[in-house]
């Protein structure tokens, strides 16, 4: 089991490095619209896909693909005892953040979002999320996740790290 | 029947002889093993040991007999860099007094290259970059007299260090810009957040003697550069995430802003880019850039390589194509390659593995598996 698990964070992780996420959504609504084409398949599968209620992984907070997460790149505290707006217990968020700008296709709307680390303990090690939306590189630091955002804190050890919203970005 | 049996048991027989009269093992006697000598072909690979970053190294792997060296113990969050004279590995690091947290102290650690063992410390304040890896979190100048480390707190400055003395001489504020390129025996130059550079001479004591502005050498808001820069002859050369080539020769007094040039031309244009960790690497006697590329768009600037495209630094023509599914290899985070005349290139995967390949016709040599966990960067002397 252990193994098969092992084939499947290999492969997830190669196709995770070699397509982007927004292309993996744009295939997998291909596959959606194209599925009605086929005639063996009366049914409308795609309309399943927007009935309100029905998770996918862009609304499912232990899932890389989380909308909100559109500029993480370390690893969900969702994961790791935490929600995507709380720290995991016995850890201390980070008081300084980077800011991301993300697209919610629930209500098509830009949200600036707040990337909180989580800090004082070893890194969680699970659920290794790596997007980089509209990230710039280190002289951009308000912009930037490669920084150690616990650098501030009594104990700088990262964890994880949260999305927080801050509110709807203005066009 | 009879005849079988006596056989076989004459074949016992025989068997016993032999064991009891083979000599004995000699005894053993535990060794350490000496670091054969330093070759161009020495490479020192930064493992930021992602999922569980207190624990980073540097593996040290020899691309000739493709043996593992030894091994650096580098802490969390490292910044790595060689001494001029390739002897001395620095250590940039933290360390927490109780394993995960505990008292924070920065250090810079040296290690003797022919032994791997350290040689001294120079306590920092707690004020070091915590940021992935680059050649320009830690660095020597030309000279080797100084050592300058980054520090960022968020608050941007560097710290000029004394190796030999092994003190901190001083702290410099760079304002909004960052990191620590060396440029001659006393400059340091910094990037700002407007795609300028700073550059901070210093004079004999390491203390600030003047700082200048250069122009914007990229534009950070349409295609910022990889802060990953590649050293070239004279200077360093800065990929863009749209795969523009920004050179800057630090030569004279101020860097002087080259040209950009194109790695993305015709029908590639819009469709590949560069990316990664350490996303090129550049053979200056062999005047080829050779750059992991791969098929995305926004965001995509940290996706691993499918192919390595290959550069005349001279006539900024591509020379080669080389896919890495064509090795069955993972796709490609981090470039090196040696800087003599026949030179090998190392790619390492996402999947940690780490490749050699003769620089000059792209045949692989060997496939190192599972070189750490997550090698990340590259350094050779």
């Amino acid at each position: 089991m252990h193994s098969i698990d092992r084939l499947f964070e290999k492969s997830s992780r190669a196709l995770a490095q070699r397509t982007s996420r927004r292309s993996l959504l744009a295939a997998f609504g291909q596959l959606l619209t194209g599925a009605v084409l086929i005639p063996l398949l009366p049914m409308d599968r795609s309309a399943r896909a927007a009935t309100p209620g029905a998770k996918s992984a862009r609304d499912d907070p232990q899932s890389c693909d989380y909308w909100k997460y559109c500029a993480i790149d370390g690893f969900l505290c969702a994961c790791c005892g935490g929600s995507s707006t709380s720290c995991p217990p016995g850890t201390a968020p980070s008081p300084i953040t980077w800011i991301g700008t993300c697209h919610n296709p629930g209500d098509k709307r830009d949200y600036i979002v707040s990337y909180n680390d989580c800090c004082g303990k070893v890194s969680c090690g699970t659920c290794e999320c790596n997007r980089n939306e509209r990230e710039k590189p280190m002289y951009r630091p308000s912009r930037n996740n490669d920084l150690n955002w616990c650098m501030a804190n009594a104990d700088a050890n990262y964890h994880c790290s949260v999305s927080v919203l801050l509110g709807v970005a203005e066009q | 029947m009879n005849q079988m049996l006596l056989r076989a048991g004459l074949l016992s027989l025989a068997a016993c002889f032999r064991v009891i009269a083979a000599a004995p093992l000699p005894a053993e006697h535990l060794t350490v093993t000496a670091m054969p000598p330093v070759n161009a072909h020495r490479i020192y690979i930064v493992d930021e040991a992602f999922n569980n970053e207190i624990d980073a190294r540097v593996h040290v792997f020899d691309g000739d007999t493709f043996r593992r060296l030894g091994q650096l113990d580098a802490g969390y969050y490292p910044t790595y860099n060689l001494s001029p004279d390739g002897k001395t590995s620095a250590i940039g690091t933290s360390y927490f007094a109780r394993g995960g947290h505990g008292a924070r102290t920065d250090v810079v650690e040296f290690a003797d290259n022919q032994t791997l063992a350290l040689t001294h410390e120079i306590i920092l304040p707690p004020k070091r970059a915590h940021t992935l890896p680059t050649p320009f979190g830690l660095a020597y100048s030309a000279d080797g007299r100084f050592v300058y480390v980054a520090y960022v707190t968020p608050a941007a400055s560097f710290g000029v260090l004394d190796p030999a003395k092994a003190t901190v001489l001083g702290e410099i504020d760079t304002a909004g810009c960052v990191l620590v390129i060396p440029s001659g025996p006393n400059r340091v130059s910094s990037i700002c957040e407007s795609g300028k550079l700073l550059t901070v001479t210093l004079d004999e004591k390491g203390n600030e003697a003047s700082r200048a502005f250069s122009d914007a050498f990229f534009d950070p808001d349409a295609d910022p550069v990889f802060v990953q820069g590649i050293p070239m002859s004279g200077g360093y050369a800065f990929v863009s995430f749209l795969g523009d080539v920004h050179e800057v020769d630090f030569t004279g007094a101020q860097p002087l802003l080259r040209k950009p040039w194109p790695l993305v031309t015709g029908a590639d244009k819009g469709r590949w880019r560069p990316g990664g960790t350490q996303p090129g690497a550049i053979s200056s006697p062999m005047h080829r850039l050779y750059v992991s590329m791969h098929q995305g768009g926004e965001g995509s600037h940290k996706n691993a390589g499918t192919e390595i495209w290959v550069f005349d630094t001279v006539s900024h023509q591509r020379i080669a194509r080389w896919p890495m599914r064509a090795h069955k290899l993972s796709d490609v985070l981090a470039l090196q390659v040696s800087q003599d005349e026949a030179p090998l290139l190392f790619a390492a995967t996402n999947q940690a593995d780490l490749a050699v390949f003769d620089a000059l016709t792209g045949q692989l040599r060997h496939i190192e598996p599972k070189m750490g966990q997550t090698p990340w960067f590259m350094h050779n002397p």
